[in-house]
């Protein structure tokens, strides 16, 4: 078993609270013809349901257009539920008004992917730092330098002294990175939502970041919620993965078993196409499936998958949408392929 | 297969290529020399800024206007190009020889033409050929890539973008050139469009004995298709070396650290990451430009490694490798 893919602490899941829940999420995008008629909607997301668990990391895993991003953005409230709700430390996010929404935005810390379009250029890295302590109320001066120091500090952004004063353009993309990390930080939450944070940086650089988040969550006992398209960082990284597809999650396992054995037939085909540096690969093909994602306007009835996939069964996966199907104790996919071995 | 029978297609010997700015002149590309072998593909790897596409620019003689030293040789098919006038060149080589799929360049299609007649262009200037003749080639690399041949009557934005990528990448080959620089080809691309990018590429590579230079920083990638790895550092080519060996057993210090870096899929391996930034190209440190970041290094290191000939062919820019290898002086 991989010495750094952690398994969870065996009474977690059942006994330990949920930082997140989230219950049939949909996020639906209306799409209007002529800026008046309703032409339909994009299906973005589905139908998503899982909990987060304090400490712990879920990878998502998926191509553009899979709806990973759509689901990091209503759980940070950017996007509007269509269906579905969101609970956070057992609140009911559509319960909340407008002070709740700010407690729970401060709860929950985001990491861009591209970090110098998410930093302001005009800002030094103080303001930058001090800003979201002034929306959330954090006016004490001497608190405001405390956490400032700490978070820099916390990010290895040494010395304090000579970063404060600079401006984002100043720094190098990995330290551009790790200050976007800081200002996710600086209000302690208990959450962190990172959108690509290590594909615009690079390979040496890239580890640096991941160890740095690895460091801050044992510290901080944070959640996080890592959304990426590489596959060869989550084993380093999660405790669990999900795939998505055509706005589903498609399988979600615990990071070993899902090394050991991809289930459903997508994610199969997103490991043979991760290619590790070897010398063999020079003389193999790639055995993946031609085609392209389906459109989530009209996504195709029953498996959004069935129309690429080779095990395909007739009457089957192009009628009825699969449901999740747990295989294993820690391992469940979403293809009828498994509908006797439950 | 003997890699040592097959002809040198491209001889690049101290190849400089400096930019000039208000501080002073980059040295994006600084003394590199390699030989590459007709039918091999070369991967040029190392991190953003090292050089990599100043270098396929270089060999391609596409520069900005900012240049202050374009010096070196570049022996191509036997003929010194360097030498060749900027006319001479655009007729003789760039295209008809040497065909280029630049960075992002499945976006640079025009969107209001359709695909066809942007693929015959460059075949009736540069090949001059008529039209019926361009079309019949542009169907045949057209199938070469997988891409149905009633595609070519559509508009850029009716293919995705895995199918636009390998419609500029027919394009490339149909003046069948004897040489192509691919940068970074598929990393716009998800993740299955690229393993099936790399499949067409390596067909092409069966089928039509093309030689390729691929720029890339993605190792992984790059073991697709790469017959030699070259690592490039701060603007050096610090080594070079058959793809055979290098992922497991490179030498250079930096790419040891590079491949310790890259996080692998069905291999557990301890990641680590490099300590510190590569140095400004203005004014680059006069001895090894690693020594600063680099655990191995020692007095020797403030001056410019010699390029030293390792026993398995690949040739390193580092003094640890003075005893055992073979130093050829510049």
């Amino acid at each position: 078993m991989p010495s750094l893919a952690r398994t969870l602490p065996e009474e977690q899941p059942t006994q330990q609270k949920a930082v997140l829940r989230v219950e049939d999420l949909h996020t639906w995008f209306e799409v209007r013809r002529m800026g008046f008629f309703k032409a339909g909607d994009v299906r973005a997301l589905d139908g998503a349901s899982f909990e987060l668990y304090a400490g712990e990391t879920i990878s998502i895993v998926g191509e553009s257009g899979c709806g990973k991003s759509t689901l990091a953005k209503t759980i940070l409230g950017i996007n509007h539920i269509t269906k579905g709700s969101i609970f956070f430390d057992d609140e009911d996010l559509s319960t909340l008004d407008k002070e709740g929404w700010k407690r729970y935005r401060s709860n929950i810390g985001y990491i861009q992917q591209d970090p110098y379009g998410a930093l302001p250029p005009f800002m030094t890295v103080k303001r930058i730092l001090e800003e979201p302590m002034k929306i959330n109320g954090v006016r004490d001066k001497a608190e405001q330098t405390r956490r400032i120091r700490q978070v820099l500090e916390e990010v290895k952004l040494a010395p304090i002294e000579d970063f404060l004063p600079k401006f984002p353009h100043m720094l190098s993309g990995g330290q551009q990175q790790r200050l976007v990390i800081a200002r996710a930080m600086v209000l302690e939450p208990k959450m962190l939502i990172a959108d690509e944070p290590v594909s615009m940086l690079d390979a040496s650089v890239r580890v640096e970041i991941l160890q740095l988040l690895q460091a801050l969550q044992r510290r901080h006992n944070l959640a996080i919620l890592y959304i990426t398209h590489d596959l060869s960082t989550v084993r380093y990284f999660s405790e669990r993965i999900f795939a998505m597809y055509g706005g589903k999650i498609i399988e979600k396992s615990s990071t070993a078993a899902l090394l050991e054995q991809p289930l459903h037939p997508y994610t199969a085909a997103l490991f043979e196409a991760t290619s590790d540096p070897d010398a063999e690969n020079l003389k193999t093909f790639k055995d993946v499936p031609a085609g392209e994602p389906p459109s989530l306007m009209n996504p195709p009835p029953g498996c959004r998958f069935h129309p690429r996939c080779r095990k395909m069964i007739k009457g089957l996966c192009d009628v009825q949408i699969p449901p999740e199907f747990w295989v294993q104790e820690d391992h469940a996919a979403a293809c009828w392929l498994y509908k006797d071995e439950v | 297969m003997s890699t040592r029978d097959k002809k040198i297609v491209l001889d690049v010997q101290n190849l400089k290529l400096y930019f000039r700015t208000q501080a002073g002149p980059v040295q994006a590309v600084d003394d590199v020399s390699f030989q590459l072998r007709a039918g091999h593909t070369l991967a040029v790897v190392g991190e953003s800024g090292c050089g990599k596409t100043s270098l396929a620019k270089a060999i391609l003689r596409l520069l900005p206007r900012n240049i202050s030293t374009y010096t070196g040789s570049i022996i191509f098919d036997g003929q010194d190009i360097m030498k060749y006038d900027d006319e001479k060149f655009r007729r003789e080589i760039r295209w008809h020889n040497i065909a280029s799929v630049p960075q992002a360049s499945m976006n640079s299609l025009n969107p209001v033409i359709r695909i066809e007649d942007q693929l015959v262009e460059p075949l009736l200037i540069h090949e001059r050929i008529s039209r019926q003749q361009a079309r019949t080639r542009v169907a045949e690399v057209f199938e070469i890539v997988g891409l149905p041949v009633d595609f070519l009557q559509r508009y850029p934005f009716e293919l995705s973008g895995g199918m636009r990528q390998r419609a500029i990448i027919a394009m490339a080959l149909a003046s069948n050139p004897k040489l192509i620089v691919l940068d970074e080809p598929s990393s716009a691309l998800d993740l299955l469009s690229q393993a099936n990018l790399m499949n067409v590429l390596k067909r092409v590579k069966q089928q039509t004995d093309a030689t390729f230079i691929l720029i890339t920083h993605d190792i992984g990638t790059a073991s697709e298709l790469a017959d030699e790895i070259a690592v490039m550092y701060a603007g050096k080519m610090v080594e070079y070396s058959s793809a055979q060996y290098f992922y497991t057993d490179a030498h250079h210090p930096y790419s040891q650290k590079l491949m310790a870096s890259v996080p692998t899929l069905r291999e557990d391996k301890e990641l680590e990451f490099i300590p510190g930034q590569p140095p400004s190209l203005i004014n680059p440190p006069t001895g090894c430009r690693f020594a600063e970041r680099c655990e191995k290094r020692f007095e020797k290191c403030s001056m410019q490694p010699d390029t030293t000939y390792l026993e398995n062919g690949s040739t390193v820019q580092c003094w640890l490798f003075e005893e055992t290898g073979e130093v050829k002086h510049a």
